[in-house]
């Protein structure tokens, strides 16, 4: 009988699945050991998830034409040098989840097509000098999710066709100058979920084809300023950190950047210059740069579809704006203290603009001209006192607008009949009622007044009351028997709702406690 | 004692969805299995899948990437579907201009 990993009769081990084509399976059997009797022409086999906790020499010596081999999720803890010997054509090694403590470098050295190195999850604390050596066809190397204090340099210096790396989730704490210096074909590096602190200036350096660095979940403390030395960057990531200030021409070098993640830094500093000429950035996201107080330049950002800029100390939206961001979808500018609104004409595929919770006083005749794709607009808690008749007349797809909380005494409707989500409560300048037939579509409206929601929610008496409204107030309401048919019959929530204590008609004759 | 519908692997089974959480260091892929997710304990995601790791989760995520078998993580393909070529870790039905394949490979070089 054939010894294991000795070749039978073209058959297959008991304990595996083939497929007659030089496939076997044999994952999740409880195995101790490599399975015998395997095809010699065996070119891909799966033996994860069992219990072999060691690979004795030439285990593999007549699967000469093994390209794949997994060895995932067993428990080993040794690989004999010789354990791997013979497999010349093997491109792909998985060895990720099991209990080696450091890098079975002889073992690999003989494998000279492999392409793929799996090596996470293990328990490696060392890497051998010589571990990669005659891996010269490499290109894809997992480390990640293992004990390594420092970046192997050495080790990784003999990887010069590596293209993808993985040191995430480890112990490494700087990343020293010229760290990755052979490495100009590399495209991919994940050193996220590290305690990387520091990152010398020429950390990056070498790296010419760098296009993915994920740096989150480390603890730097000023921004990296070695990604400058990354011209073919297109993805970013430096969020979950500690990073307080984004300096001037932060990104100039990496003009084809498209998406940076930079959320969950205690930023308080933005450099005017830092996001300039990046016309391929999709989204940026900045929130509480607290001590920023002029708008970042995006000039050059073409393809920018998303902008949120909050909790800042900027105090004016630049005119330019929309002259070059005319991709932009989604725009949230709340929280800062942006006191006078530009025209927003340009960014005409607007669809969302947040400008929540800053001094906004007037809303001109153009300030939302052309934005004919916008659906939701929120304006709340700012010191509206003045909105322009035709100010939303051109919102024709205008669903949602919260204007809460803020002081101005009448509602122009021109341009919002397509409205389904209305927010008026906390104007309490506003006393006069609101016409329904201005908005057919409408589902939920908040409103200053439990009275003024009685034209939306068919109070019997209304419409004798709201006719003597019309004098007071000056808002155009028709009162006779025809707002009877016309009231909304679709359901409708208003509030606050009229009640016991807020009813729709008098209460004594006075004024002033239907006004509570 | 792992209730029968959850595989080696798993820490926290249930028995509508499988397993809800994996033991350490291996991924969980989430299967469908007709209006219902089944959650699979995998020490490597399937073809087409990668795997993220995270302090509290390792997942099998989708590749994206077009004509890719396995791929290192979202826009980075390790092996691209039989007969076509590829390049910096994306797939091409030829070489992008400039670049051939190296002897007799499927991978584009200048």
């Amino acid at each position: 009988t054939a010894g294991p990993g000795q070749p039978g009769p073209a058959a297959c081990a008991s304990w595996c699945r083939c497929d007659g084509d030089g496939r076997a399976d044999c994952s999740g059997r409880g195995l101790a050991g490599v399975p015998e009797r395997l095809s010699a022409f065996t070119y891909y086999l799966d033996i994860s998830m069992n219990n072999i906790t060691e690979l004795p020499a030439n285990v593999f010596k007549n699967l000469t034409y093994l390209e794949e081999l997994r060895l995932a999720g067993n428990d080993l803890t040794f690989i004999h040098p010789e354990a791997l010997s013979g497999l010349h054509q093997l491109k792909v090694l998985m060895l990720q989840n099991n209990q080696l403590k450091t890098v079975p470098s002889q073992a690999l050295r003989g494998l000279h097509a492999l392409q793929s190195l799996r090596l996470d999850a293990n328990h490696i604390t060392e890497v051998p000098e010589d571990s990669f050596e005659g891996l010269q066809q490499l290109r894809h190397l997992w480390l990640d999710d293992n004990n390594l204090a420092e970046v192997p340099m050495g080790p990784l210096g003999d990887l010069g066709s590596l293209q993808a790396l993985t040191l995430a989730l480890n112990r490494i704490t700087r990343i020293p100058d010229h760290a990755f210096a052979n490495f100009s074909s590399l495209v991919v590096l994940h050193l996220h979920n590290n305690k990387i602190k520091e990152i010398g200036r020429n950390s990056f350096n070498g790296l010419d084809n760098l296009e993915t660095l994920d740096l989150n979940f480390n603890n730097l403390e000023t921004f990296p300023e070695a990604v400058q030395a990354l011209p073919k960057l297109k993805e970013l990531g430096f969020h979950s950190n500690n990073i307080a200030v984004i300096p001037e021409r932060a990104f100039q070098n990496n003009p084809l950047l498209r998406t940076i993640h930079l959320y969950d830094n205690p930023l308080s500093i933005v450099g005017v210059s830092a996001f300039q000429n990046l016309s391929d950035l999709h989204s940026l996201m900045l929130r509480g740069a607290s001590k920023t107080e002029l708008f970042p330049s995006l000039a050059g950002a073409a393809s920018l579809e998303s902008l949120t800029l909050t909790g800042t100390q900027i105090g004016a939206i630049p005119s330019w704006l929309c002259e070059d961001l005319h991709s932009l979808r989604t725009l949230d500018l709340s929280y800062n203290e942006i006191k006078e609104l530009p025209g927003f004409q340009g960014c005409f595929q607007l669809e969302e603009l947040n400008l929540q919770h800053n001094h906004i006083q007037l809303i001109h005749r153009d300030t939302f001209q052309g934005l004919a794709s916008l659906h939701i607009l929120d304006l709340s808690r700012n010191e509206i006192t003045s909105i322009h008749q035709d100010a939303f007349s051109s919102l024709t797809s205008l669903t949602n607008l919260d204007l809460s909380s803020n002081h101005f005494s009448s509602l122009p409707t021109a341009g919002l009949s397509s409205l389904n989500q209305l927010k008026l409560a906390g104007n309490l300048e506003m006393k006069g009622p609101l016409a329904p037939r201005h908005f057919p579509r409408l589902r939920t409206i908040s409103l200053p007044y439990a009275y003024q929601c009685c034209a939306f929610t068919g109070c019997e008496s209304v419409l004798s009351a709201t006719a003597e409204d019309e004098g007071k107030t000056g808002v155009s309401i028709n009162a006779d028997s025809a707002e009877e048919e016309e009231r909304i019959p679709l359901p409708l929530h208003c509030s606050p709702s009229p009640g016991a204590f807020k009813p729709c008609e008098y209460l004594l004759g006075s004024w002033m406690i239907r006004l509570t | 004692e792992v209730p029968p519908s959850c595989t080696r692997g798993c820490e926290v089974c249930s028995e509508y969805n499988g397993c809800l959480k994996c033991m350490p260091k291996l991924f969980i892929l989430l299967e469908r299995s007709d209006i219902r997710q089944i959650g699979v304990c995998l020490a490597s995601c399937p073809v087409g899948y990668f795997g993220v790791r995270n302090p509290d989760m390792n997942k099998c995520n989708k590749c994206k990437i077009e004509n890719c078998e396995a791929c290192f993580s979202r826009n980075f393909c390790t092996k691209c579907k039989e007969g076509l070529y590829s390049h910096r870790g994306r797939c091409y039905l030829s070489c992008p201009e400039g670049l051939s394949p190296t002897n007799g490979t499927t991978e584009c070089a200048s």
